[in-house]
């Protein structure tokens, strides 16, 4: 065989990592998306009258004052970390698990009722149980789409987006019936709520170990999140389940030929996903507010689509993403106190940062993709690479 | 092979000209100093294998890459050409193998999109237009059908049609007969006749050499980014443009090692579902059993039914008497069935993973690969990888890089290097040459030699005739789900392509 020019045998040659590359370019892509978007944001906030410098160093004091304030960053970055998690195990394998929510609600019923009912598992045992209910639950929520579409091949972003509006309604009946507050001493309950946890069933505050106060809502749920984040990434790279459903995702008919069951492999991951997003109300109901209660806090599933994306369904991108959302979000506080800049302020900018992205990523992917192609030197090769459609795509748009 | 022009109207100006063009790609020459001109009423065929650069140089032509260096004259006048857009304003269009039109259009709209000439489309003054104009060269088209309801070869009409309409006279062809049939091709060179009649010059970038003996005047052969040499029909032949390409004598019948034909290993009884209308057949220990048919005849759903991919209606699948009927592909490939599918990107490899990840790809399983706890054990993996891609001579950086990278022929070998590495006792050849060039043709031609002379039994489905004849022991033809006749391999081709289409169940004396 004649030898292209450039290429040699694989394994002679054992150069920089592969990952290095696309990882610089995506914290560099990153970077950029931020500037822009800042800059944008710099635009609104001058429309207010006010100094986008002053705006934007308040909300990063508010975030990074003290021990406390970036306590409270973490707190609200925890169930972000399972939600975005949740929706990533699922894209890898090819799956739109738009259900998160659903699933995240879901478990928050089932972990109420084991939080109320498994009184009788001793000390932090009953904490454990809560949580393994709330991943039943998940489980048991997002089993239904998976099934479905293995057997019928209904698609799973319409039965998942059918299942939130049911989960709702779910959680609505369950607060109004089994899981209504039965102790009415001490005062009126003016919210419907449920009974309040025991202590055994809460997760243990541990913010005093770093020096936060205990309204940072600091528990060893954060640890834990970062964990379920080191079991995705290591799902993804070193076990069997998660090769296959990267290859599932990415080639469907090539992992078929290899002997994957698809269906199988997508019925794992939604019941993994499934499993992430039933921990995603831990957060409020563990630590924030020891009951189930009517007005919580929602949307935290449709959330963990932009985090996701933002951290590239890469588990440990999903972590900083996450924090940096959070950061955000937090900032809501900052504008409402130091400016007169509306505190919806930050959904724009959150929206704008995504949007930023989105475009920023692709102009980089193609880059990525140009410089690929030409230094693997598939060149006269084109129609077997990957990375041609882009080009071609490119030179038909200028065409 | 009679069929030429003018050999190029060698009075006439060039027109184009490209002069001393280098274009350098990272760590890649693409193009060392190419020197090629285009004639006016002359086809002119670039060859060369994969990574040769003879698309890197059509695209430099057409503005998708900026060159590095050297010069670009056309009609006497030197030009830069920064954009398909700038190529086109010059005259100079280009047909990709993947076509781009919008399927629910019309030809005619698909024709004038992006010149319509203004914000009114008056769509029937378009579609006397594109009539003349196809009518003008003999191409066989209906301007007012709707594109999805096309064949591939019609499609291809309506791309060219869409370059001829925007006045180019420099037409170049990507591998234009790669998606063709045999007799869509014989069509597709009758169009370019007329092209070339009326002046003008077409590129026919191609590695099927009978092809280009056939329509080509002149032939320029690039070998690693150079010309190589430049030649015509007449001074040349298939040998010795093989020799040129690939820099060695190429072999275009290998020889066939004498191995005894043993024992049924796959028969297949009575097969039915989609395209399969009873079919049967079996296949010997030592054997190669080549299924020679024209494309859509039930090729893909044989090769998916053996593989468990598909759901038959009935019939029976026996591997040394084992019933395999409802088994999973996984416990098909178990029981001894290595697979080289017809698509090797939808069926072979998962092309956004890297080299490792594929060689493993239907092991994975094996105790070998992965513990109980399904945890991979990713240094056996990689020990594997780099064993086969040395054993294969798997062209890559590394076995680190993504299958997406590498060429196709390379591609087929990782393939290769996967499915034989497990000791089969069947190996399904399906289409196993598609879309390589002759060098790595030679190559998969002799590893599916190597197995024959193994002892193992081969199923090879081809609508190549030259692979059916070069590697089989016996021939079937496959016919609208069925077997139509059973051949020995010296058979005379006409006889085979009554088989091909329907034999004696059309009615014809077999």
């Amino acid at each position: 065989m004649a030898a292209s020019p450039a290429t040699v045998p694989a394994a002679a040659i054992r150069e920089r990592p592969s990952w290095l590359e696309p990882l610089l370019v995506q914290v560099a892509a990153l970077l950029l998306a931020l500037l822009i978007s800042l800059a944008i944001g710099a635009v609104i906030i001058i429309l207010y009258g006010e100094n986008p410098i002053d705006v934007y160093s308040a909300i990063l004091e508010f975030a990074f004052r003290d021990a406390t304030s970036f306590g409270t960053v973490l707190s609200i970055a925890t169930p972000l970390i399972f939600s975005a998690l949740a929706v990533a195990v699922c894209f890898k394998a090819g799956l739109f698990n738009i259900g998160v929510e659903g699933q995240f609600l879901v478990g928050m019923v089932t972990a109420t009722w084991a939080a109320l009912h498994l009184g009788f598992l001793p000390g932090a045992l009953l904490a454990v149980g809560v949580l393994v209910f709330a991943m039943l639950g998940g489980m048991a929520f997002a089993a239904i789409p998976a099934v479905l579409k293995v057997k019928t091949g209904a698609h799973e972003v319409v039965t998942t987006i059918m299942l939130n509006g049911i989960a709702v309604s779910f959680l609505a009946w369950a607060l109004n019936g089994p899981l209504k507050f039965t102790a009415t001493e001490g005062a009126f309950n003016v919210d419907l709520r449920s009974d309040k946890f025991s202590t055994d069933a809460l997760m243990p505050n541990i913010g005093e170990a770093f020096g936060m106060k205990p309204s940072a809502d600091f528990s060893l749920l954060f640890p834990l999140a970062l964990v379920a984040a080191a079991l995705v990434w290591f799902l993804f790279k070193r076990m069997r389940l998660g090769y296959e459903a990267r290859a599932v995702g990415s080639s469907p008919g090539s992992a078929q030929a290899g002997g994957i069951s698809i269906g199988a492999v997508q019925i794992k991951v939604f019941l993994i996903s499934g499993a992430l997003a039933g921990l995603i109300g831990m957060q409020q109901l563990l630590v924030d507010k020891g009951a189930l209660v009517q007005n919580y806090e929602a949307q935290l599933g449709f959330v963990g689509i932009g985090v996701a994306f933002l951290g590239q369904n890469n588990p440990i991108g999903i972590v900083f993403a996450a924090i940096f959302w959070s950061v955000l979000s937090r900032g809501e506080s900052a504008l409402q106190i130091n400016t007169e800049v509306p505190r919806e302020f930050v959904i724009i900018l959150q929206g704008i940062f995504i949007m930023t992205v989105v475009i920023v990523y692709q102009v980089a992917r193609r880059w990525a993709a140009r410089r690929q192609l030409a230094r693997e030197g598939a060149i006269d090769n084109m129609e077997d690479s990957s990375a041609t459609d882009d080009i071609e795509g490119l030179a038909r748009e200028d065409a | 092979m009679t069929d030429h022009g003018e050999a190029g109207r060698s009075g006439a100006p060039p027109l184009v000209v490209m002069e001393h063009v280098t274009k350098k790609f990272p760590g890649v020459v693409a193009n060392d100093d190419v020197s090629i001109d285009l004639r006016p009423g002359e086809v002119h065929a670039l060859i060369g294998e994969n990574g040769a650069g003879k698309s890197t140089l059509m695209r430099v032509l057409y503005g998708m890459y900026p060159a590095d260096g050297g010069r670009i004259v056309i009609r006497g006048e030197e030009r830069k050409i920064a954009s398909p857009r700038d190529a086109i304003a010059n005259g100079i269009g280009m047909v990709h193998q993947h076509f781009v039109l919008v399927d629910p259009f019309t030809v005619t709209q698909n024709i004038v999109l992006g010149d319509e000439g203004g914000p009114l489309v008056h769509l029937s003054d378009a579609e006397q237009r594109v009539k003349v104009l196809a009518d003008s060269y003999g191409f066989q088209i209906d301007p007012g059908a709707v594109v999805e309801d096309l064949s591939v070869g019609e499609e291809q009409r309506v791309e060219i049609l869409k370059a001829l309409y925007r006045g180019v006279d420099i037409l170049i062809l990507d591998e234009p007969t790669a998606v063709l049939t045999p007799a869509e091709t014989q069509e597709l060179f009758a169009n370019l006749r007329f092209l070339r009649e009326d002046g003008k010059s077409i590129v026919f970038i191609s590695h099927k050499l009978d092809e280009v003996l056939q329509i080509a005047d002149r032939i320029t052969v690039l070998r690693r980014g150079s010309v190589v040499g430049q030649t015509t029909p007449d001074e040349t032949d298939k040998a010795k443009l093989a020799e040129m390409m690939v820099g060695r004598p190429v072999l275009f019948r290998l020889e066939k090692p004498t191995v005894e034909i043993g024992d049924p290993v796959l028969e297949l009884r009575d097969l039915r579902g989609g395209r399969l209308r009873g079919l049967s057949l079996e296949v010997r220990a030592g054997e190669i059993l080549g299924v020679a048919g024209v494309e859509g005849n039930g090729q893909r759903e044989l090769a998916d039914a053996i593989m468990g991919l598909r759901a038959l209606d009935g019939g029976t699948i026996s591997l040394h008497d084992r019933d395999l009927a409802g088994l999973s592909t996984e416990a098909i490939r178990n029981a001894g069935i290595a697979f080289i599918p017809e698509d090797r990107h939808e069926q072979g490899l998962v092309l956004d993973m890297t080299l490792w990840e594929n060689t493993v790809l239907g092991r994975h399983d094996d105790a070998d690969f992965s513990g109980r706890g399904g945890v991979l054990f990713l240094k056996k993996i990689k020990e594997l990888a780099t064993r086969l891609v040395q054993l294969f001579d798997v062209r890559a950086r590394s076995i680190e890089v993504n299958a997406s990278t590498l060429s196709g022929g390379n591609q087929q070998k990782l393939i290769l290097a996967r499915e034989l590495e497990t000791d089969p006792k069947l190996l399904l050849a399906a289409q196993p040459t598609r879309g390589l060039d002759v060098g790595a043709i030679e190559f998969v031609w002799s590893q599916i030699l190597l197995q024959k002379a193994a002892g193992r039994a081969v199923l090879l489905i081809s609508a190549e005739l030259d692979e059916i004849y070069a590697l089989s022991d016996r021939i079937v033809t496959l016919y609208e789900g069925r077997i139509t006749g059973e051949y020995a391999p010296d058979t005379p081709a006409d006889e085979l392509g009554r088989g091909m289409l329907g034999g004696e169940l059309a009615g014809e004396p077999g």
